[in-house]
Parts: C-alpha cells; structure tokens; sequence
C-alpha cells in the first residue's frame, strides 16, 4: 500500500476518533468529579449515562449559534478553529502506538508523520501557536472579560513555553535525539530500569506542570476562571463554536498525556508483559493498549487535580514559572551536562533531581517566611504548628 | 494536454470521480429532492483515492516547485498587507502569517530545526506579546498616532540602507557560492559507490578530500565541513556548526540579550521602588 495512502487513512483515523474520545472524555471527567465530590454526576442518558457525550453532541450541534453583533466577525470565526488546528496538528508526530514494529499489519502506523528529526521541538512549535485562538478569541469578543481572560492566557503562555521546553532539554541531551520515535526505542531496548522517570523526575514533574499551564487546565485556568471572569475568552460563544475551544483543550490533554507516557514512562514497555524481546501473536494490539492506558492515567491525574489544588492568583503562578520551574530547570540541565562530562552514573542524576527540588523547596520556602516577617502584624508560627500539618517545605515554592 | 490524459488515465478517473462527487455532495436546489450523502461520501473518497494513487509520490519535483511559490508568494503577499494594515491587531496577525510562510521555505531548504525555532520564538511568543501589549494599550480600537509614520526618514534609510547590504552580499556573494557548491556535490557523489553499501544516504561522504584542488580550505567553517559522522543538515551538524565555526557570534548575541534583559529589569520598576 503506497505511503501517501497509509498517511491519507492514518489521519482520517487520527481526525475521526479524537472528537469521539474527547466527548467521552467529558464524561469521564463528569463521572470522576461526581466520584471526588460524593455525587452521582450524569445518569439519565443510556445505562450509567453512557450516551450522555451523544446527547450533548447532538445538542451543541443543533443549539443556536449566536454571533454577537460587536464582536470582529473576521478574528471571532477563526479563533475556535484555530485552536483546534493547532491542537490537532501538534498530535501529528505523537506515536500513539508501537511505531516502527515489524508485527504490526503494514497497512496500520501508528504516527501520522514518523521519522521528523525535531520530533518534540515540533510539538513545542505548534503548540505554542495554540494561544491565538484564545487570544483571538478574546480580543475579538470585544468584551471586557474576555479581553482580560485573552490578556492573562498570552502571559502565562509565553512564560510556560520556557520552563516545557528546558525540562526536555536535559533527556535531549541524555539521548542524543528529539525524535519521539527513538526516544520511545531507547527506552525500550533498556527495560524498566532505563525509563526516563529515574533519571529525570523532577524534569518529568516540571514537563507535566508547564504543559498543563500550556493547556490551560485548573489550577492553571486563570484565562477562563468562572468565579472572576465568567467564562474568560469564550464568555461570548456559543453551540458549535464554545464545543470547538473545548475540542482543542482535551485534544491536547491527550497529546500531552502521550508525550508524558512517550518521553518519561517507556511508551509502550511495561515489565514482563512488553519488553523489547518478548513475542507472540497480537502483541502490537497490546503496546497499542499499554501505551494508551499510560496516556488515559494521565489524563485521570489531570482531572483529579482539577478537584485537588485550587487555582493560583495570577501572580503566584508567574512566580511559580520565572522564580521557580525557570532556574530548576536551567540546574537540571546543569547537573545533566555536568554528569555527561564526567561520564558519572545516570543514576546520580536521580540523587540529583530529588536534591534540587528539596533544596529549592527550602529555599523558597525560607525567602517565604522572610518576606512575610516583613510585613506589618507578622506573628512567628509555632513549631509545634509546623510539624502539625505543613507537610514538606518543598511544597512552599508553591505559595 | 490530450496526451498528458491518455497517459495518465488513473488521474482523469480519479479527478472525475472526486468532482462528480462533490457535485453529488452540495446542498440541493431549493424545493428539489434531498440527495444521499453515504453516495456522495463514496465517490468522493473513491476518487480521492485514485487521484492520490495515481500522483504517487509526494515528493516529486512539482510539489516542491509549487510548494516554494505558495511560500514565497504568501510570504510576500503578507507582508504587504502587514505592513497596509489599519488596524494593529491585524497587523501582528499578518506578521505571524509571513513568519509561518518564511519557516514553510526554511522547511524546505530542509532546515527543520530552523523553522520550529522560529515559530516557537517569533510567531509563538514575540508576536504574541506585540498581541499582548496592543490589547492593554489599545482596548477602545486604533489610536491616531497609529495612522501616521512618526520616524519616516531615519525608517526609510534604514530600511533602504539595509536591503543595499543584502543586495551587495548577494551580488558580491554569488561566484563564490557557486565555486564552493560544485565541489562539494562532486567530492559527495563520486566517492559514495566506491565505498559501497551505502546507496540510500546521499549526501555522507565517507572520505571527504580535503585540500583537493576544487575545494578551497576554509579556516573559519572546518566544523561545518561534513563527514560520516556529522552530516551538515540534522540538529548535530547545526549545533557543532553554532557551537564550533559560529561560537564567537553566538556568545556575542547572547551578552547582548543579557544586557538588554537587566537593563529592561533595571527600567521596569517605578522610581519610588528603585528604578532609574
């Protein structure tokens, strides 16, 4: 079967089942939050409120589409469908599956463009085009919310690209590649004791904080935030056009979820069951199932996050990119370029990681305390009341 | 134009089935009978299929040619009508347009890494912020001053100054580039089927002569010369070529940038906070 006929139905795949997934996905996010909340969440649609997704499909379908009258028709158009666009294309160089594997059918590939040498730099350059839409989306709603939700989306953004792309710094280096692809194999050809996880956690915690700020999911979701801004930049959409922005955030749930599993957990390896020697009939169906339940755990993180660390003021969460996921990960990169040389251990670089992040914990937790003994009516806290219920300094960097 | 169909009859077939389809697939006229879609949807895809059969690679020489134009002329094109553009918002839009346009020719130059790094950092944050700043400063529509040229002489010689230099390097330029390119390509082609099993990576020489005739050394890019282990094109050629021949240079903008980051920290604060 030619290439251009593989990639025509790949794609066709890719487009069909995202919008699919990401319906269901609401449920699934309807479902787990009832679950964290002692609710029953959606049931009245089919059996357990599976058909619930079809329902509201239908519904956004079939809803009126109101384009205000002072809003920039132009950019108001464009915007959902550019944050789709987006979305869409950075899933282009993301294997979502066992790539390069001789069991699986010829006419099945699991990519929709293998082989892109810049691999994630690729996915970086997209996404960071993501933002117009929200930003467009704003500024031509013509509305004073939604320019602010537009406003604080831009900042945030710009600030997240940095620290997402110098976490992934120190595993280029480590690899010697930014194609996702040999990325994935390295991994494998290593067994469970290679996955990136060992020696980058903390680059793997920061690469998962920043892309969900890239996202915009709570507690990053400043841009939206109900409770100030009414719905932020999509306060004035409506139907079929409101559906869209929320295609683009889940579609890139999913990217980032199976870059996540793709780049720090092995891919499609897992001990015992899919190494790089085992064989017998289906097993590419089964790296396909492996590979995916990483990705679908990560997308059950993200939503319990959601219901599990409240929203940061705006500037706590320019705080916590420039002061410190910035220099933490310029250190990382260090400590890797300086283990590198050296030709020391990888594993020193999981000492490393778990050393950085508890001495940046204390420190910031220190400047913390000293600024906040500056203010006017400060009362030292107890000891007693430490040691009761502050779990960690290391979580002060936070607030 | 006959004789491009009799040998390509796949092509017409493909071409004919995807527009009868579509045809079949538009609304219907008003009062008239609603057609099947499931029909339309086959016909399409059927003749989608075929055309795609029957053009076959994608890589050819045409879809390179064509590709260059449409690069070329829309980044062109959007930079006039940045330039034109009334309103600033617009204007920033056309200006991402024209950098995503100038990374579509990069990509072509097979230059990759060049392209995603200047959408990550033009089109994904600078234009941004310019987005950024037009709507905090400008919230109620275009401001007058937008629509006149404060600094018109010292624009246009700059601007003219500058293409002179680009014209000069070019025109001064031009022999040399050819003198270095024909070299090149010879020493690359001719010692590859001598050494055999290494049909499908052109563009590796194995043994590269160096100091042959045809190629004049040069001192200054001896890192960029390419060898078996370090093709010129992928991101390692690029990085030991910024960080060996261009090392210099790179250190240069990257003081630069420094400087320009702690003077803007030092401006930034208001006076009574400690600023200048």
């Amino acid at each position: 079967m030619p290439e251009l006929l593989i990639t025509l139905l790949t794609i066709g795949v890719v487009v069909g089942a995202i919008p699919g997934v990401c319906n269901y996905l609401i449920l699934l996010e309807r479902k787990l939050s009832a679950w964290m909340q002692d609710r029953i969440g959606p049931n009245r649609v089919g059996p357990m409120g599976l058909f619930q997704p079809l329902a509201d499909g239908v519904k956004l379908l079939l809803k009126e589409d109101v384009i205000p009258p002072h809003v920039d028709k132009v950019l108001y158009v464009m915007a959902p469908a550019l944050s789709v666009f987006t979305a869409l294309m950075a899933f282009a160089v993301v294997p979502f599956g066992p790539v390069n594997d001789d069991t699986v059918p010829s006419f099945i590939r699991f990519i929709i463009a293998p082989n892109i040498d810049i691999g994630i730099l690729f996915v970086f350059a997209i996404g960071s085009l993501g933002v117009y839409g929200i930003v467009l989306g704003g500024w031509a709603s013509n509305n004073k919310y939604s320019a602010l939700g537009a406003l604080r989306a831009s900042a945030q953004v710009v600030s997240y690209e940095i620290p997402l792309g110098m976490s992934v710094l120190g595993l280029a280096l480590m690899s010697g590649t930014l194609n996702l692809e040999s990325l994935m194999q390295q991994q494998v050809a290593g067994g469970f004791m290679n996955w990136n996880i060992w020696f980058q956690p903390l680059a793997a915690l920061m690469f998962f904080t920043a892309s969900l700020a890239e996202a915009n999911r709570l507690p990053f979701d400043l841009a939206e935030c109900e409770q100030e801004l009414i719905g932020g930049w999509h306060t004035e959409y409506s139907a079929l056009k409101w559906a869209l922005f929320f295609l683009g955030e889940y579609t890139h749930m999913i990217t980032i979820s199976f870059l996540t599993s793709i780049l720090f957990l092995g891919g499609w390896h897992l001990p015992f069951i899919a190494e790089a020697t085992s064989a017998y009939p289906g097993l590419w169906l089964v790296k396909l199932l492996i590979l995916s339940g990483k990705a679908f755990s990560f997308i059950c993180l993200m939503i319990m996050l959601r219901w599990t660390i409240p929203r940061f003021r705006f500037d706590q969460l320019m705080e916590l990119a420039w002061k410190v996921m910035i220099p933490l990960s310029l250190a990382n990169l260090v400590m890797v370029m300086f283990c590198m040389h050296f030709e020391f251990s990888r594993w020193w670089l999981f000492v490393g990681s778990l050393a950085l992040f508890a001495a940046w914990g204390t420190i910031s937790a220190n400047l913390r305390e000293a600024e906040l003994s500056a203010r006017p009516g400060y009362v030292k806290r107890k000891k007693v009341a430490v040691a009761d219920h502050d779990h960690g300094h290391a979580h002060g960097a936070h607030h | 134009m006959m004789d491009w169909f009799q040998s390509n009859p796949m092509t017409l077939v493909g071409l004919v089935l995807w527009a009868v389809g579509i045809l079949w697939l538009m609304p219907a006229k008003h009062g008239g009978k609603p057609r099947s879609r499931i029909l339309g949807l086959v016909l399409t895809a059927a003749g989608l299929v075929s055309f795609c059969l029957a053009c076959g690679n994608p890589h050819s020489e045409l879809a390179n040619e064509v590709m260059f134009w449409v690069f070329g002329i829309g980044a062109l094109l959007c930079g006039v009508l940045m330039i034109t553009a009334r309103n600033p918002v617009y204007a920033a839009l056309w200006f991402a347009l024209t950098t995503l346009a100038t990374c579509g020719l990069f990509l072509l130059q097979s230059a990759p890494f060049l392209a995603a790094a200047t959408i990550i950092v033009y089109a994904g944050a600078v234009i941004v912020t310019f987005l950024f700043v037009i709507m905090l400063a400008q919230q109620s529509g275009a401001a007058g001053y937008d629509q006149r040229s404060g600094q018109s002489v010292l624009a246009t010689v700059a601007a003219f100054v500058f293409l002179g230099a680009i014209a000069m390097t070019l025109q001064t330029e031009k022999l040399d580039i050819e003198v270095r390119a024909v070299p090149v390509v010879a020493a690359v082609a001719e010692p590859a089927p001598a050494v055999g099993g290494m049909p499908g990576m052109p563009g590796i020489a194995v043994d590269l002569p160096i100091g042959a005739p045809a190629t004049p050394p040069e001192p200054g890019n001896l890192l960029s010369v390419a060898d078996a282990d370090h093709p010129v094109g992928n991101l390692k050629g690029l990085g030991r070529s910024l960080f060996g021949d261009y090392l210099f240079a790179v250190e240069l903008a990257g003081t630069l940038l420094l400087v320009a980051c702690i003077g803007a920290i030092a401006i930034a604060p208001r006076r009574e906070q400690g600023g200048l």
